[in-house]
């Protein structure tokens, strides 16, 4: 019992070391948690989309970019083929007067709803389904989305699919639980003759969703249904889409869990430092204790409840924070996701069960495992030795060769795990802890080296005191010697993710100049900052191309092929031959690789395309056409970080060859010599007819590329800095600690003579050393990580080669701020025992 | 005029099943849908528009076999009793109802734009494996999915269909197949078409145009195939067509009605629908035709029939419906009990009711049958 009362009296009287112990739990479990939070409201979103829209569909017929003639779905009913089917036509579909906000506009037969779908058979009113099919251009919208366009039943709303066209708000959609809500979000429902007439789809459908049932009944019915297809339309599982969803953003998902696994790491390293000082700086009190006659195993299970009660406590606190912060994340998350990949709409979840259980588990367990060795160490050694602490440095001294042995080792095995490219993106990250970890082993070594070299130079400096602070660094290698690993971990990674980040944003904007090389393009005038944009109206296409103060002009259009593996994304282009030869190849000559290129005798595939689908230049692309399944010979391959499931750019003849698909989403124009961008975007202007489109300038579009970039980005950024404010807060923390437990150490320094001055400089010369050296350390470590990020991690996860460029920004950043804690992380002890009388202090002991 | 409003409760019922009720897969039974209140499916007044039923007409055949797309409802309404060589009983009903949701049809490009709509039911009884099974389907009429007309007439919803394969004697093909269940019979004219009501005009209450043009050919000779679970049967048999279109509102204060189509032994044919108030009473617009063995009609009126119930049947679904009947035209010398073949003829469609195949025996020298009884509103 009174063993137990100690222990609670040492919480109590230290309340600012318990609240510092607290702390670093609670920042470890809150990155973690928070992460995965994002992580799982993204994916489980997106799959709930998918799964809303495919409703109980159990396979799915798709097309090609025009989708399917309206007639197959006909035959196969009348045929009697399947019984349980829905046609689906639908499209982004800008609202142009309402913040260019761009929804999913889903054509459907409500009368082949029901057997797949709950949404599409839903509605507040019945006379909503009356209206839906008798009146051109109704469709039905959530009440919170018809709400955020200003639009309620009854309303007029202009969008702009194929040419501009009225529609009617008939009413509303009802969803049947959260996460339909979610995916409707930024969907309008309606018939599908309103949707083939808005979206220029007459005639057409985007698929044909199926319930085929399990077994060899489905599968002759899939057989049939097969048999029956044009050739560009192929039956794929409805699964096979929200799997090809889930792959997509894989990687990149990937990442980010790494991300929160290396802020996980830091939130380690300073939890270990935490609980191994607290067990360390009652060496006294538990010698006494153990010379007392409590049992070894009593004392024990002390400090592990102890742990476990921090770790409680600190584990909640984190899990409270990580959920908040994780609902900010999972907005940056859903951007990128938009961004990059497809549209999806996140909104925070209440906080999952198995997120709970693995922060939790981490917050705790991780609190325990890094006390167990602190309390074995301090509980096995005996009493006599417990009580003296130059036993312990003495030990942590011989330690050192063993550590840093460890540490060299790790590192090895780290680099061999790197250099094996086909153990993936795992791999990369392994390899990547195992050099983090290696390294930060390294580092205690490092410090006493340091301290060595720079006691003269700090004794120089500031005299005695200096050389006193520099050597305290070095004997209490048990306090500092961890916490400056700790350090050194997390500032290495802000730096390793800065510079990665800041290399491919300068390789990006190097990319754009040779990629967009036009003077003024035009495109819908669309918000969303989708990848597959609406299509311009057809006639103003004609008109543009007539403009005059031209030297030529591109026509672009972005489509998907859907198929079992997913999406391929292609890029059908009519233009100059001078543009096109100043595309950045990666490989292949584009002089010759244009030969053909319009005609269809060749295609150029992005980077990571090849990358994903091992691609050299003369190898061969299979794509599902209205002529089958054709081949191309890949003539070039080009620098593209536009997409990372990469793209083929195809010449717009062949692409409407193969795929009858006439749109176009984008044009861009050529000043003619003598004549300005400004001419051109006023022939624009004028031709225009009134069209809703954007007039771009080259330096606008580059603008707003890097400004896309710099949002995809931001998710990263804010882990970033997630992972330097958990440092510094760590940091300050274990130093902080650290000096006030020195307490009576000083007190006896001061007693001794040293003025309160000197004993500032004493504290936070020592802190302001480790700090710096902390601040040296991380910059070899941090550039490392770079490296492999980039290199390795980034290039397996989306085929991008990218440029390394070690920004001193980040280095210098770097350094200030590991001294700025390590100074603040002096300031506290240095007043409190400049400010108490030294016999005060001599008594304070426990 | 009993189909008046079957079909105006099967329009309501239409939009809301598609609110209400979700079904996996055709043909299996769904979950119960909230009952449906008759009197609150009524009601609302008929859309402008639309032609009304207002006075007799001259019928021209076979032009009045084809739709009618003036007005608001149609349907074609077969039902039959078959049996095979080995003496196996069969019931079937095909019924394609079309309902126009907006008077007129507008010009749009796209080819799904529609202003009507099909709802088709399909049912086989099988007698001897005491088996019911039932079907229903929606289709717009646009892209062939669903529609009727053409000379020789067609009327089809996806692969069930009834086509025009003789003008005279005027003969029908009907075709259709569901889970475990499957039809292909030859329907041959054996009488001309008997108009009922005023000379086809069908009141059904006082306010002008609550109305509907209202015929039927009692007796169809049946041949073909029928599939029931895995066994497919050669049957033969005789059908009745009912054929009615309307544009019609409601009346309240009715409950549903309890429809009955006998072919008699002697040759006649019976047909009479009890309109059924709230209180349980025969409304006035109750009423009925009799076709005598030389084709003469005669109006039946609710004075002159009596129906009454003797036993009941609760279905799975926890209605309650009358499952044994005497019916009697005291001055026609009929006297009969009517006996469904199988009990459970429920349909448990997006509107439930119950519709089955019948057979009835003649009591003191009245003649017995067979036919098809309807009850709604139970």
């Amino acid at each position: 019992m009174i063993l137990w009362l100690s222990g609670l009296r040492n919480v109590l009287r230290h309340p600012l070391i318990t609240l510092l112990a607290v702390i670093g739990v609670a920042l470890g479990v809150a990155v973690v948690c928070a992460v995965d939070v994002a992580n799982q409201a993204a994916e489980r979103s997106f799959l709930g989309a998918a799964k809303t829209v495919a409703g109980k569909a159990t396979h799915q017929v798709v097309g090609g970019p025009r989708g399917l003639p309206e007639d197959l779905y006909r035959d196969l009913r009348v045929a009697g083929v399947i019984p349980a089917s829905a046609p689906v036509v639908s499209g982004p579909a800008v609202f142009p007067g309402r913040g260019g906000r761009t929804l999913q506009l889903v054509g459907i037969d409500p009368f082949a709803e029901p057997p797949l779908r709950s949404f599409s058979s839903h509605f507040s009113e019945s006379s909503a389904l009356t209206t839906l099919l008798t009146r051109p251009g109704a469709i039905l919208l959530l009440p919170a989305t018809a709400r955020e366009l200003g639009l309620k039943p009854g309303d007029r709303v202009a969008v702009q699919a194929d040419g501009v066209r009225d529609l009617v708000v008939a009413g509303y959609l009802e969803a049947p639980d959260e996460l339909s809500r979610l995916a409707l979000a930024s969907v309008a429902v309606a018939d599908i003759a309103t949707a083939q007439e808005t979206l220029g789809m007459v005639g057409r459908l985007t698929r044909i969703d199926l319930v085929v049932p399990e077994g060899k009944g489905g599968e002759a019915t899939l057989r049939t249904i097969a048999s029956r297809l044009p050739p560009e339309a192929a039956v794929i599982p409805a699964g096979a889409r929200a799997g090809a969803l889930e792959k997509m953003t894989r990687a990149f998902r990937l990442n980010l869990t790494a991300l929160s696994l290396l802020a996980l790491v830091v939130g380690m390293f300073l939890i270990y430092n935490t609980m191994t000082f607290s067990v360390i700086r009652r060496r006294r009190l538990i010698g006494m204790l153990r010379a007392l006659g409590v049992g070894r195993r009593e004392l024990f299970a002390m400090i592990c409840v102890e742990a476990l009660l921090i770790g409680a406590v600190g584990t909640a606190i984190g899990l409270f924070c990580g959920n908040a912060v994780g609902a900010v994340l999972a907005k940056l998350v859903a951007r990128t996701i938009n961004d990059l990949y497809f549209s999806v709409e996140v909104a925070s979840l209440p906080l999952l069960p198995g997120t709970l259980v693995k922060s939790a588990v981490l917050g705790v367990v991780a609190t325990l495992a890094a006390t167990l060795p602190a309390a074995l160490e301090a509980t096995g050694a005996p009493p006599r030795a417990a009580l003296s602490r130059s036993a312990l440095e003495t030990r942590h001294a011989r330690l050192l060769p063993v550590a840093i042995a460890a540490g060299i080792l790790l590192l090895l095995a780290g680099a061999a795990i790197l250099s094996r490219p086909e153990w993936g993106i795992p791999g990369g990250f392994a390899g990547l802890f195992a050099v983090i970890v290696g390294y930060a082993l390294v580092v205690p070594g490092f410090m006493v080296l340091m301290a060595r070299l720079l006691r003269p130079v700090m004794g120089l400096l500031w005299g005695g005191i200096g050389r006193m602070a520099a050597r305290g660094v070095a004997v209490s290698l048990s306090r500092t010697g961890v916490a400056t690993s700790a350090l050194v971990v997390a500032v290495a990674a802000g730096i390793g993710v800065g510079i990665m980040v800041g290399g491919f944003r300068l390789t990006v904007q190097s990319w754009l100049e040779s990629w967009l090389q036009a003077d003024v393009y035009v495109r819908s005038a669309d918000n969303s900052g989708g990848r597959i944009r609406p299509p311009l109206d057809p006639g103003l296409v004609e008109r543009l191309r007539k403009i005059p103060g031209i030297s030529g002009y591109a026509i672009t259009r972005r489509s998907q092929v859907e198929g079992e593996d997913g999406f391929t994304e292609i890029m059908a282009i009519e233009l100059p031959r001078s543009t096109f030869v100043r595309y950045p190849f990666k490989e292949g000559n584009p002089a010759e690789a244009w030969k053909g290129f319009l005609d269809g005798g060749g295609v150029v595939v992005s980077e990571p395309y090849a990358n994903r689908h091992h691609l050299p230049v003369g190898g061969r692309v299979s794509l599902r056409t209205r002529l089958g399944i054709r081949s191309f010979p890949v003539s070039g391959i080009v620098y593209d970080y536009g997409s990372d499931t990469g793209i083929v750019m195809m010449g717009r003849p062949a692409y409407l060859a193969c795929f009858g698909d006439p749109s176009v989403d984008g044009m861009s124009f050529y000043a003619a010599p003598g004549g300005s961008t400004a001419q051109v975007a006023e022939a624009i202007r004028e031709r225009g007819g009134g069209s809703r489109i954007a007039i771009i300038s080259n330096r606008e579009l580059k603008d707003a590329t890097m400004a896309i970039f710099d949002r995809t980005f931001a998710i990263t950024g804010v882990l970033r800095v997630v992972i330097l404010v958990v440092a510094f807060v760590g940091v300050l923390s274990a130093l902080m600690a650290m000096q006030v437990e020195r307490a009576r150490e000083l007190a006896v320094l001061r007693a001794i003579g040293l003025t309160p001055g000197q004993l500032w400089g004493v504290v936070c010369g020592e802190t302001a050393l480790i700090g710096l050296t902390a601040g040296l350390l991380s910059l070899p470590l941090g550039i490392i990580e770079a490296l492999i990020l980039v290199f390795v991690v980034n290039l397996r996860s989306f085929g991008w080669t990218m440029q390394f460029h070690a920004d001193p920004v980040y280095l210098g950043e770097a350094v200030l701020l590991s001294l700025a804690a390590a100074l603040l992380a002096g300031i506290y002890p240095s007043a409190r025992i400049a400010g108490t009388s030294p016999g005060l202090a001599l008594k304070e002991d426990e | 005029m009993r189909r008046i409003l079957l079909l105006s409760l099967l329009v309501v019922a239409l939009l809301l099943s598609l609110f209400e009720v979700r079904r996996q897969g055709r043909g299996a039974r769904p979950e119960a849908p909230a009952a449906l209140s008759v009197a609150k499916v009524l009601g609302g007044a008929p859309a402008a528009g639309f032609s009304r039923a207002l006075t007799p007409r001259t019928f021209s055949f076979p032009a009045d076999h084809g739709p009618h797309h003036g007005f608001r409802n149609e349907w074609w309404y077969f039902t039959g009793n078959l049996q095979s060589a080995d003496g196996h009983r069969f019931g079937y009903q095909l019924t394609f109802f079309r309902v126009a949701l907006a008077p007129g049809k507008v010009e749009r490009a796209s080819h799904w734009a529609a202003n009507e709509v099909y709802m088709a039911h399909f049912a086989v009884t099988d007698v001897g494996g005491q088996r019911f099974r039932f079907a229903e389907r929606f289709s717009r009429e646009a892209l062939g999915l669903a529609g009727a007309g053409g000379q020789p007439l067609t009327v089809w919803l996806e692969n069930w269909s009834a086509r025009e394969t003789a003008s005279s004697p005027w003969s029908m093909k009907l075709t259709a197949a569901g889970k475990g269940m499957a039809i292909d019979l030859d329907l041959t004219s054996l009488t001309a078409p008997i108009l009922n009501g005023e000379h086809g005009l069908s009141r059904k209450s006082a306010t002008p145009g609550n109305a509907s043009y209202y015929y039927s050919i009692p007796r169809m000779k049946s041949t073909g195939t029928l599939r029931s679970g895995n066994r497919s049967y050669q049957v033969s048999g005789l059908s009745w067509l009912d054929r009615e279109w309307s544009t019609s509102a409601l009346e309240a204060g009715q409950a549903g009605w309890d429809w009955l189509a006998l072919q008699l032994a002697d040759g006649r044919d019976l047909m009479f629908y009890r309109m059924r108030r709230r209180d349980g009473s025969a409304d006035p617009s109750s009423s009925g035709t009799l076709v005598t063995r030389g084709g003469g009609v005669l109006h039946l009126t609710r004075e002159q029939v009596r129906m009454e119930v003797l036993q009941w049947w609760t279905s799975p679904h926890g209605s309650r419906y009358p499952a044994r009947w005497r019916v009697t035209v005291p001055s026609q010398g009929i006297d009969l009990e009517v006996v469904p073949r199988l009990a459970d003829q429920e349909l448990a469609t997006s509107f439930r009711y119950w519709e089955g195949a019948v057979e009835s025996r003649g009591a003191g020298g009245s003649p017995s049958g067979s036919g098809y009884l309807e009850m709604t509103g139970y």
